[in-house]
């Protein structure tokens, strides 16, 4: 425009001056031409539309909110844009931590005896050395078969050689070469990588926590706080990325600095096990939790969602319940008891109807006999002696029909268990089992009616 | 604004250049380390006292201090290490300054650069000490060792020895420490004026990996020293910002970045940043999470930004190698500080959102960084 050898953005963007129109700005849907448009008019070249410009800003930000366009700088402002709540915490703070500072001058004077790794071994990383090595290995890889291709190379009119000469050979050749090459490449990378079976690390692991402990006994219960406080927070960074386990790893030790005021560590590590699946471990952690902090919701809470997932509804619901006395706003609790009890009433019917006709008549109603004792273990063989025994048991304990079904079913997902208590299986879908038992009634039914018949 | 926002809180300009700030670990106290107009160099530290800095303490030295840090202090022991303008790697106890806990001459030139471990972490390792100088050499200490260092990373004397022929020789900017997560493991990242990246591995004392930048590198830093190294940051002249996701290295590719081009672009028109290509000096992570951090910019901004992992950080390619994946970077925040360079920085280990920069126009400023907890 106002340069004649240069172009405008209009030309280098090769955008037709009618695009710059509100009723296109409106349609467009490709959010890289709505960023040129939004430079065109931002540099003004074509004039300065204001109404133009939000529009078609507000239109980007639609199309791609995270466009560099809207990547805007201010002038810092000073802090007393901030509200005074806002800078409290600050200068509270800094309060506190100055008594802690003076604590740990008085440390100081104290003598610390840990014992320090031992001091590196005098050692020197030759720069230029580690450049031949590293490039020599390629060299020698490279040159060898060169010269070999050279004397191996065939003429064309010698046809003696060439009778002697197997393709599938030297094709086998090149496939081993690659292979070896393949193999160095990979010999590399792994000499990095420590390989260490699971039983070595975990006597590794443990050895380490012993360790530490030794030398925890040597720091102040301030420091182990920091430290702790510090493990804790490298855990729950682990947790945002989905490291599950190194999470684990650092609640781990952040409980291990400092385990009296473990509540948040052992509440987040029962969460990351939840997000294992290792339930009975979750369970464990919230229980000590609650040891530490009796009322802590979030504790609570999650024990909650462990037993819930492990398939003890009964247990969960009546912690749910637990929750809601604590806390009788709580959103997940409310919903999750609703959901429970109607879950949990649903089967409860059925099974207290099989216990009453049971007892009173048992010879007669063989078929719901059966179909009970069927649904209760699945893997059973088809029942020829009823083992009345079994179902009479449960029927002397029944007070309401949710406890007895809630129980049923907490049986049966436990019963499982038993052998592995430290890794729990995966506990089938509970409501995929509750859809399946009646299901299974109908079949089972029919077959003995049949047999019957 | 549910955003993050920079504050200043509160400015105190000096008469000297500043070339250092750090908080000291588990303080209000922070260390301000400079050069006088004389070239003596100066360590003041100020303590934040309620709304106000108040000044502690101030120690002149002879020789200007370049950089200082505590990573290889224990909280009982707060240590400062510190590289001056004469090459000399000195630890000195902030209640007696006069006489060092250690003193040695480390380098023939200046000392860019300097990174500690191994205060803090218990069973992870000894407490050790990187220097990185114009002399290109880059040299870890142990301060128990006596005047010789443990790990010497120099360039071959046929280079010169970066006095008197010092063109062959690379001027080390950046030095980090990473990987440090058990009692062998333990990483140096070395930046050179000329764009070179050197990953030493200081357990099977190697070189892991080399990479050449466009620009010269002049900030690194791992996102954390302290576990399997998971990502590198890594700033150069010319704007250039790139993240490295060192989980997973390819035999041949190596690891794996994502690049940001423009972040060290100075404010356009109407604020957006659209300028002209300025040096990013500086990048430190937040210590509370480890996926946000700070770039310092040669323009005088301090820009926030976040890395979003992606959804699997590693894929297998055609040989069946694995491959990392890298993720990608949103500029969470941004606000102009200075004229100048703002070229110094660090986040308060303790106090989230808590700050101390400097920059070129004599001056140090304590930000407060607002709903970082949201993140």
């Amino acid at each position: 425009m106002e340069n004649d050898n240069k172009k405008s953005l209009l030309e280098k963007y090769n955008i037709p001056l009618h695009h710059l129109d509100f009723a296109y700005v409106e349609k467009c849907t490709n959010g890289r031409e709505m960023e040129k448009i939004v430079q065109i008019l931002r540099s003004g070249q074509e004039g300065f539309y204001p109404d133009l410009l939000r529009c078609s800003e507000e239109k980007l930000k639609e199309l791609k909110p995270d466009s560099r366009l809207f990547r805007y700088e201010e002038q810092i402002k000073h802090s007393n844009v901030l509200d005074k709540n806002e800078l409290k915490p600050i200068l509270d703070w800094t309060e506190a931590v100055k008594s802690k500072d003076s604590a740990l001058n008085e440390l100081k004077k104290s003598k610390q005896k840990l014992d320090l790794p031992s001091v590196r071994k005098l050692s020197k990383i030759d720069l230029e050395k580690q450049k031949t090595e590293t490039s020599k290995p390629a060299a020698k890889a490279t040159s060898p078969p060169k010269a070999k291709i050279k004397d191996d190379r065939i003429k064309s009119t010698d046809y003696r050689k060439w009778d002697k000469y197997d393709p599938d050979e030297e094709i086998l050749r090149m496939d081993l070469d690659e292979e070896r090459s393949k193999e160095l490449a990979e010999q590399k990378v792994s000499t990095h990588r420590k390989l260490a079976t699971e039983d070595e690390l975990k006597n590794e692991k443990a050895s380490l926590y012993e360790r530490l402990q030794t030398q925890l006994k040597n720091l102040s219960q301030m420091e182990r706080e920091q430290l702790a406080e510090r493990h804790r927070l490298k855990g729950n960074e682990c947790f945002k990325a989905k490291e599950y386990d190194n999470a684990i790893e650092e609640y781990n030790c952040a409980i291990l600095y400092d385990p009296e005021n473990a509540v948040h560590a052992y509440n987040n590590r029962a969460v990351s096990h939840i997000k294992l699946k290792k339930y009975f471990s979750a369970i464990s952690d919230c229980q000590a939790c609650l040891q530490l902090d009796p009322k802590n919701v979030k504790a609570h809470l999650r024990m909650a969602d462990a037993l819930n997932a492990d398939g003890k509804q009964l247990e969960s619901l009546s912690m749910y319940k637990n929750v809601l006395e604590l806390e009788p706003d709580n959103v997940t609790a409310k919903k999750s008891v609703e959901k429970l009890t109607s879950l949990l009433g649903e089967v409860a019917p059925a099974s207290a109807t099989r216990l009453m006709i049971e007892e009173i008549d048992p010879p007669e109603l063989k078929t719901s006999e059966s179909k009970k004792q069927l649904a209760k273990t699945a893997s059973a063989p088809p029942p020829k002696d009823y083992d009345l025994a079994e179902l009479i048991k449960p029927n002397r304990m029944v007070k309401s029909k949710l406890v007895s079904a809630a129980e049923a079913l907490g049986n049966k997902f436990q019963a499982p268990k038993g052998g592995a208590p430290q890794k729990p299986p995966l506990p089938p879908n509970p409501q995929e089992s509750i859809l399946r038992l009646p299901q299974d009634n109908i079949n089972t039914n029919n077959k003995l009616l049949i047999q019957e018949i | 604004m549910d955003k993050p926002q920079l504050i200043e809180h509160l400015h105190e300009s000096v008469n000297y250049t500043v070339y250092d700030t750090k908080w000291v670990p588990l303080s209000a106290k922070f260390v301000v380390l400079g050069s006088k107009a004389n070239g003596h160099g100066i360590m003041d530290i100020y303590e934040l006292n309620q709304d106000k800095l108040v000044k502690v303490k101030s120690v002149e030295k002879k020789v200007a201090f370049k950089c200082g840090t505590f990573g290889a202090a224990s909280l009982r022991n707060r240590h400062m290490a510190i590289g001056d303008f004469e090459g000399r790697l000195q630890v000195l106890d902030m209640e007696q300054p006069d006489l060092p806990v250690y003193n040695v001459k480390a380098h023939s030139g200046i000392i860019n650069t300097i990174d500690a471990i191994g205060g803090t972490q218990i069973d992870c390792g000894a407490p050790e000490i990187v220097t990185g100088s114009r002399d290109g050499a880059v040299k870890v200490w142990d301060i128990r060792q006596g005047q010789a260092p443990v790990v010497d990373m120099s360039p071959p004397p046929q280079m010169g020895d970066g006095v008197n022929q010092s063109s062959a020789r690379r001027d080390c900017w950046a030095v980090a420490f990473g990987n440090t997560y058990n009692a062998e493991e333990r990483i140096v990242a070395a930046g050179y004026d000329n764009g070179d990246l050197k990953i030493f591995d200081l357990r099977s004392l190697s070189v892991r990996w080399e990479a050449t930048m466009k620009n010269g590198i002049c900030g690194l830093e791992f996102d954390r020293r302290d576990i399997p190294m998971n990502k590198l940051a890594v700033t150069t002249l010319e704007g250039g910002l790139l993240v490295y996701d060192m989980r997973t290295q390819h035999p041949t590719k190596g690891f794996s970045y994502v690049e940001e081009r423009n972040a060290g672009r100075s404010v356009g028109t109407n604020g957006v940043i659209s300028g002209p290509k300025a040096t990013v000096w500086i990048v430190r992570h937040l210590p509370q999470n480890r996926d946000i951090f700070l770039t310092g910019g040669g323009t005088g901004s301090i820009r926030l930004w976040k890395y979003e992992y992606p959804d699997r950080r590693v894929v297998d390619d055609s040989d069946g190698n694995k491959l990392g994946v890298a993720g990608a970077l949103n500029m969470v925040s941004a606000a102009t500080l200075s004229s100048q360079p703002v070229h110094c920085f660090d986040w308060h280990p303790d106090k989230l959102g808590l700050a101390v920069c400097g920059a070129f126009d004599q001056s140090v400023r304590v930000l407060i960084t607002t709903k970082l907890n949201t993140y």
